[in-house]
């Protein structure tokens, strides 16, 4: 018997057993994560960020399909459990492309697989959907995004008003934002002249269905090639909204992006569970989504950031076990608690891409400043670092990577709490040149400086 | 087994989340002719306290909150017609409406705010996610609440939180009810902004912040 088709979901979604949202979080889905974490002996060790067993890799992965089966995923539609049994779980790995064909012209591009400790780079997907407040501050950065020459693919910023109305999920205006916001991509980035470069994060801030078809419009400028964003609502669960959104991309042909946020400190409780979960997450993608990548970005529910030692523990290791055992191309994002303009940022981020790139991400996206919440709170500079970083983060490996990590977490963590939010866009780049100030590019030579002294080989 | 035994007991239940221990001590209470407000405060509570406190220092997590808070609720039910019957009645600080507003799916942060509420002896009304600004109002009249607590974890679901207090306005109810808002772009910035009452970063900062709206 193949892969499980769309309407097999459904199906399921239709049929699967009857349960209320708070039955299915606190009957089924913390009991089976603890057994499930209590089983595997899936064990933190704080002192070790970026473990190097392939063995635990291999037995977290073991975990994840364990609980997809035993758990499924919550309908919030039908109030019914989709579930799977361990061998179409194990069928729909089988079958999976493990590869994702993105971008048009000479900017298309092969997403692939990577393993732990893997020698080769990964796909650099730059830039983020953090709200922009003009269209020159949009512009300037998907510029700045195109003309880094690593750069495999983009996000493109979204938008918190149009003719000072705000953009209210769900609203005409939010449709009118996202169909702005990619008029913007599009000219942006045949500017830069790659005018194919996939643009990955679409529509990543509108969250109906109905943006998502309108949007795909020929005039409106995205292509099936571009990534497709549809999301899982935390903690497992999906609704009509999201596979609506599928059901469209799979007839029309679009790359679908399965998104997805375990959350520590939720339902997933410590950094073990998050593990399993954020595992089983990615194989969801290709069971329920049918992702032709993911895009994953655990967060802590309380520093609501991917920096804190039990996430990047949750990040290596589940990572670690996917690469190894799930054929999807997933794009790992760390969202960082320091802004813009701040060394703290700079110390989040290289322990984010070490513990990720070293673990064999296929793909890590350059990380979110400031949490993603501050309106123009990004700007090129942090882009230009992910893929400085990334790079060199692929010459090292689990090892090497886990004793820097190490360091670094001693001179941030600390300061999760109250991180410094950094400077917005306007503060420290000129909006008419789309120029850096002199003060940041020298805090930025001067992190950069400091961060080769702890032997990360920068180029 | 003496009263402090079965104290000890229903603590740890709470503590370890464990519905039936709670169960079964709340019956062993009974049957000893305890006081039930007794094994409640010195015994249920006093468990809840100490969860709430690990939750707090960051050594717990929702899934042990919501154990001890489902543990907590089965004892409740044994105990309770104890204390009716007494015809005493359990104090509740207020009344809380709590949920997410229009256009936002996220659950989780409400879920922990509502539970931590619960657990510190607020009555809370959660009316889930996605909620319109009419029905929000609609349903805190109904339930007779004190405060209005409004999660919002997207950029583009923020304005709503202002809708909420502006149309609270326009239907000459916003001097009845409190506003607290909160979620991962929301800031006090945001809330003096449009006028809430009061901001919480944290589930804990949001206790903090009711006792200082309703005591």
């Amino acid at each position: 018997m193949g892969m499980l088709d769309y309407l097999d979901i459904y199906q399921r979604a239709l049929q699967g057993p009857i349960m209320s949202e708070r039955d299915f979080d606190v009957k089924v889905f913390i009991p089976n994560l603890k057994q499930i974490v209590n089983c595997y002996q899936i064990r933190y060790d704080e002192d070790d960020l970026v473990p190097s067993d392939d063995q635990a890799a291999d037995r977290l992965f073991e975990a994840g399909v364990d609980f997809l089966a035993q758990v499924g995923v919550y309908c919030q539609d039908t109030n019914r459990v989709i579930q799977f049994t361990r061998e179409e779980i194990l069928t729909a790995l089988k079958e999976a492309p493990g590869r994702c064909l993105a971008g048009e012209g000479k900017d298309t591009g092969v997403f692939s697989m990577r393993r732990p400790d893997d020698r080769k780079l990964p796909w650099f997907h730059v830039g983020s959907g953090i709200v922009a407040s003009s269209d020159e501050i949009a512009t300037n950065l998907i510029e700045a995004y195109g003309a880094i020459a690593s750069a495999d693919s983009i996000s493109i910023s979204a938008f918190d008003n149009i003719r000072g109305i705000p953009v209210m999920a769900g609203s005409p205006v939010e449709l009118d934002a996202a169909l702005h916001s990619i008029q913007i991509g599009r000219e942006a980035r045949m500017r830069v002249g790659r005018p194919g470069l996939p643009i990955m994060n679409v529509i990543s801030t509108a969250a109906s269905a109905v943006t998502t078809i309108a949007a795909s419009a020929p005039q409106f400028g995205l292509r099936p090639s571009d990534g497709w964003l549809c999301g899982t609502i935390a903690e497992m669960k999906v609704d009509f909204g999201v596979m609506n959104k599928v059901a469209y991309l799979l007839n029309w042909g679009g790359n679908i992006g399965a998104e997805t946020s375990p959350i520590l400190g939720g339902y997933c409780g410590g950094p073990e569970g998050t593990a399993v979960v954020s595992t089983a997450y990615i194989i969801m993608g290709l069971l329920v989504h049918r992702g032709n990548y993911q895009l994953t970005f655990p967060v802590h529910f309380r520093y609501g950031c991917s920096t804190s030692k039990d996430v990047l523990w949750a990040v290596s290791t589940s990572c670690q076990a996917t690469s190894r055992n799930v054929p999807m191309p997933v794009i790992w994002l760390g969202y960082v608690a320091g802004g813009p303009n701040t060394k703290m940022f700079f110390y989040e981020s290289a322990a984010y891409l070490l513990c990720a790139v070293t673990s064999g991400a296929p793909s890590v996206q350059t990380p979110h400043p400031a949490k993603a919440v501050k309106v123009d709170g990004i700007t090129p500079i942090e882009a230009k670092f992910g893929v400085e970083m990334g790079a060199a983060a692929a010459k090292l490996d689990r090892d090497q990577a886990s004793e820097i990590v190490a360091k670094l977490v001693e001179l941030y963590v600390p300061r999760l709490e109250t991180a410094p939010t950094g400077s917005i866009y306007q503060q420290c780049f000129d909006v008419i040149t789309g120029k850096p100030s002199d003060e940041y590019l020298l805090l930025y030579d001067e992190v950069v400086e400091e961060l080769a002294g702890m032997d990360i080989p920068f180029e | 087994m003496d009263k402090q035994e079965i104290l000890k007991r229903l603590t740890n239940a709470i503590i370890d989340g464990d519905e039936e221990q709670a169960v079964t001590s709340a019956k062993d209470a009974v049957n000893l002719k305890m006081d039930p407000m007794e094994a409640m405060d010195n015994g249920l509570s006093k468990g809840m306290d100490i969860v709430g406190e690990r939750f707090g220092k960051g050594e717990a997590f929702l899934p042990e909150l919501l154990m001890a808070a489902q543990a907590f609720n089965a004892a409740m039910e044994i105990l309770n017609p104890e204390i009716e019957a007494q015809k005493k009645e359990i104090s509740k600080l207020g009344t809380v409406l709590i949920g997410t507003v229009k256009g936002d799916v996220h659950s989780i942060g409400k879920n922990i705010v509502a539970t931590v509420l619960e657990t510190s002896g607020y009555e809370v009304v959660d009316i889930g996610v996605d909620n319109p600004t009419l029905g929000i109002i609609q349903q805190a009249e109904k339930a007779k609440v004190d405060v209005i607590a409004l999660s919002s974890l997207m950029t583009t679901t923020m304005p709503s939180q202002r809708e909420v207090i502006e149309t609270l306005k326009e239907m000459n109810l916003r001097e009845k009810y409190k506003v607290i808002v909160g979620g991962g772009p929301v800031s006090q910035a945001w809330a003096n902004e449009i006028g809430a009452d009061g901001y919480g970063k944290t589930a804990i900062d949001a206790v903090e912040i009711l006792k200082g709206l309703i005591g």
